[in-house]
C-alpha cells in the first residue's frame, strides 16, 4: 500500500472530527437545555425556538438540530469514504464505498428496473439519513425518526415522487387509473392513495418511537424493581439501580440498532417499490413513440 | 424548555425534513455516488484496455509464432534442397573422378603394355644380334673358315625364329 502524506492525514483526521463533532454537539446542547428528567416522561421533540410562520408556526425542535447534524454527519461521511479514491483501490474505505454503491445500484435495478437507475443515489441517501437518525438514539439524543414531522416529510416526498411518475403516462391516464377495475371503487383508491404515504410515515415513526418508549418503560421499571429487591442493601448500595446495569442495553440492541437499520432498509424498500410501480413503462414507451411520431411529422410538414 | 406532543403535524417541519432529504440525495450524489461511479468507469475501462493490449500482445505472438515456423519449414527444405544438390554434384564429380582415373589408369597400363613390347622387341633384337654374332664367331672358330655371313644369318634367324615361337607358347 501506498505511504499516505501527511496533508491527506490532516484531511482525512478533519473528515472524522466532523463526523464526530456534530454528535458532540447535539449532547452538548441537549446537556444545556433539557433538564435530566425522573421516571416516566414521554414527550415529543423539545422546542429550542419558534418562528412566526403563516398558516403555522415553525418551532425548530431538537429533531430539526438533530436531522440538521446527522446531513452533516453524512456528508463528512461521503467525503471520508471517497476521499483519496482511486483506480487502484488503495484505501480499505474504498471497498466499503464500492460495496454500498454496487449494493443499492443492485437493488435499485432489481426492484425498480433500468429505467429508475438515477434512482440510486437517493436511496442511499434516504437509508443513510434514516439508519444514522435512527441510531443516534445511542449518543442519547433525540431521534428525528421518532417524530412524525420528519418522516412524514419524507414520506410526502415520496408521494409527490409517486404521483409524479403516475403522471408521467398523461394526467387523463393518471385519473383514469382510480376507476380501475371498477368505477365505484374510487373512492378506495383515492384513501389507499393517500394511504400510502401516511403508513410509510407512521410504520417507519412508531416503530421508532415505541422503541424509545420500550426503552424508557424497562429502565423505569428496572429501576423501581431493583429499588424493591436490592432495598436491603446497607448504605448508598440501595440507591445504586443494580438492575438497570446490561440489561437495557441488551434491549436496546434489538430496539434501537436492529429496529432503526430494519425500518430505514423498509422505508428505502417501499419508496423503490410504490414509485416502480407506479410508473407503467409500456403505457409510457407508447405515449413517447406516439409524441415522437407528432414531432417527426410536424418535421416533415415543415420542411 | 417546551416539548411538542408526541404527535403534533406541522407543515413546516414537515417541509424541512422533506427538503432535507433531497439535500441529502444530493449531497450523496455528488459526494459518494458520482466520484465512486466515475472511478468505477475508469477502473472498469482500464481493465478493458488492460485485457485489450493482452489479446493484441497475444494475436500477435501468434502471428510471430507462425510466421517463425513458416521460415523454420522454409529453412528446412532448403537445407534439404542445398544437401540433395550437394550431393548431386558430389556423386557426379564422383563418377567423373572415376571415369577420369579409369582412363587414366587404362592409359598407363596401354602405355605400360606398349613399353613391355617395345621392350621385348629390342630385347629380342639384340639378343638376336648376340647370338648371330656368338654363333658366327662359334662357328668360324669350328670351321675355321670365313663363312658366308648371310647363309648362316638366314639359318640362324630360322632357328632363333622357331625358338622364340618355343619361348612364346
Amino acid at each position: 500500500m501506498k505511504k499516505t502524506s501527511l496533508r491527506f492525514k490532516i484531511v482525512d483526521a478533519f473528515y472524522i472530527a466532523m463526523m464526530i463533532i456534530p454528535f458532540l454537539v447535539g449532547i452538548v446542547l441537549k446537556v444545556l437545555t433539557k433538564p435530566a428528567s425522573e421516571g416516566i416522561n414521554i414527550t415529543g421533540a423539545g422546542i429550542y425556538f419558534t418562528i412566526p410562520m403563516p398558516l403555522q408556526d415553525f418551532p425548530v425542535t431538537e429533531s430539526q438540530v438533530n436531522s440538521l447534524l446527522v446531513s452533516i454527519v453524512i456528508l463528512f461521511f461521503c467525503l471520508f469514504m471517497t476521499h483519496g479514491l482511486t483506480e487502484k483501490c488503495q484505501l480499505k474505505r474504498q471497498h466499503f464505498a464500492e460495496l454500498i454503491v454496487e449494493k443499492v445500484d443492485g437493488m435499485v435495478n432489481e426492484n425498480m428496473g433500468e429505467f429508475f437507475k438515477g434512482f440510486s443515489p437517493f436511496i442511499i441517501g434516504m437509508m443513510a439519513l434514516s439508519a444514522v437518525s435512527s441510531l443516534i438514539t445511542l449518543c442519547g439524543l433525540y431521534p428525528p425518526t421518532s417524530d412524525i414531522n420528519i418522516v412524514g416529510g419524507w414520506a410526502v416526498l415520496v408521494f409527490i415522487l409517486i404521483t409524479y411518475y403516475k403522471m408521467k403516462c398523461g394526467p387523463i391516464n393518471y385519473l383514469k387509473s382510480f376507476t380501475q377495475p371498477v368505477a365505484f371503487l374510487t373512492p378506495i383508491n383515492l384513501i389507499s392513495e393517500i394511504a400510502t404515504p401516511v403508513s410509510m410515515a407512521f410504520r417507519h415513526y412508531g416503530n421508532v418511537l415505541s422503541g424509545s418508549v420500550i426503552g424508557v418503560l424497562i429502565g423505569t421499571a428496572l429501576g423501581s424493581l431493583s429499588s424493591k429487591l436490592l432495598g436491603w442493601l446497607p448504605g448508598f448500595l440501595a440507591d445504586i439501580p443494580l438492575l438497570q446495569v446490561g440489561i437495557p442495553a441488551v434491549m436496546s440492541l434489538y430496539f434501537d440498532i436492529f429496529s432503526g437499520c430494519l425500518q430505514a432498509f423498509i422505508f428505502a424498500m417501499l419508496t423503490m417499490m410504490y414509485v416502480a410501480g407506479a410508473f407503467d413503462i409500456d403505457t409510457y414507451k407508447k405515449i413517447m413513440e406516439k409524441k415522437n411520431a407528432k414531432k417527426a411529422k410536424k418535421h416533415a410538414s415543415v420542411e | 424548555m417546551q416539548n411538542l406532543d408526541v404527535i403534533s403535524v406541522n407543515i413546516w417541519q414537515m417541509l424541512a425534513s422533506l427538503a432535507n432529504l433531497l439535500i441529502i440525495f444530493l449531497l450523496v450524489k455528488k459526494f459518494l455516488y458520482k466520484p465512486v461511479k466515475k472511478m468505477l468507469e475508469t477502473r472498469q475501462n482500464a481493465i478493458q484496455s488492460d485485457y485489450d493490449a493482452a489479446e493484441d500482445a497475444k494475436n500477435h505472438a501468434l502471428a510471430d509464432k507462425e510466421a517463425y515456423e513458416e521460415k523454420l519449414r522454409g529453412a528446412k527444405a532448403e537445407a534439404d534442397d542445398v544437401i540433395k544438390s550437394a550431393v548431386n554434384v558430389a556423386s557426379q564429380r564422383e563418377k567423373e573422378i572415376i571415369a577420369e582415373a579409369k582412363e587414366k589408369a587404362d592409359g598407363i597400363v596401354r602405355q605400360a603394355e606398349n613399353d613391355a613390347v617395345l621392350e621385348r622387341k629390342k630385347a629380342e633384337e639384340g639378343i638376336r644380334k648376340e647370338i648371330v654374332e656368338v654363333s658366327s664367331l662359334l662357328t668360324e672358330k669350328m670351321l675355321e673358315r670365313e663363312v658366308s655371313g648371310a647363309d648362316h644369318q638366314h639359318f640362324i634367324d630360322s632357328f632363333i625364329e622357331s625358338i622364340g615361337e618355343d619361348d612364346a607358347d
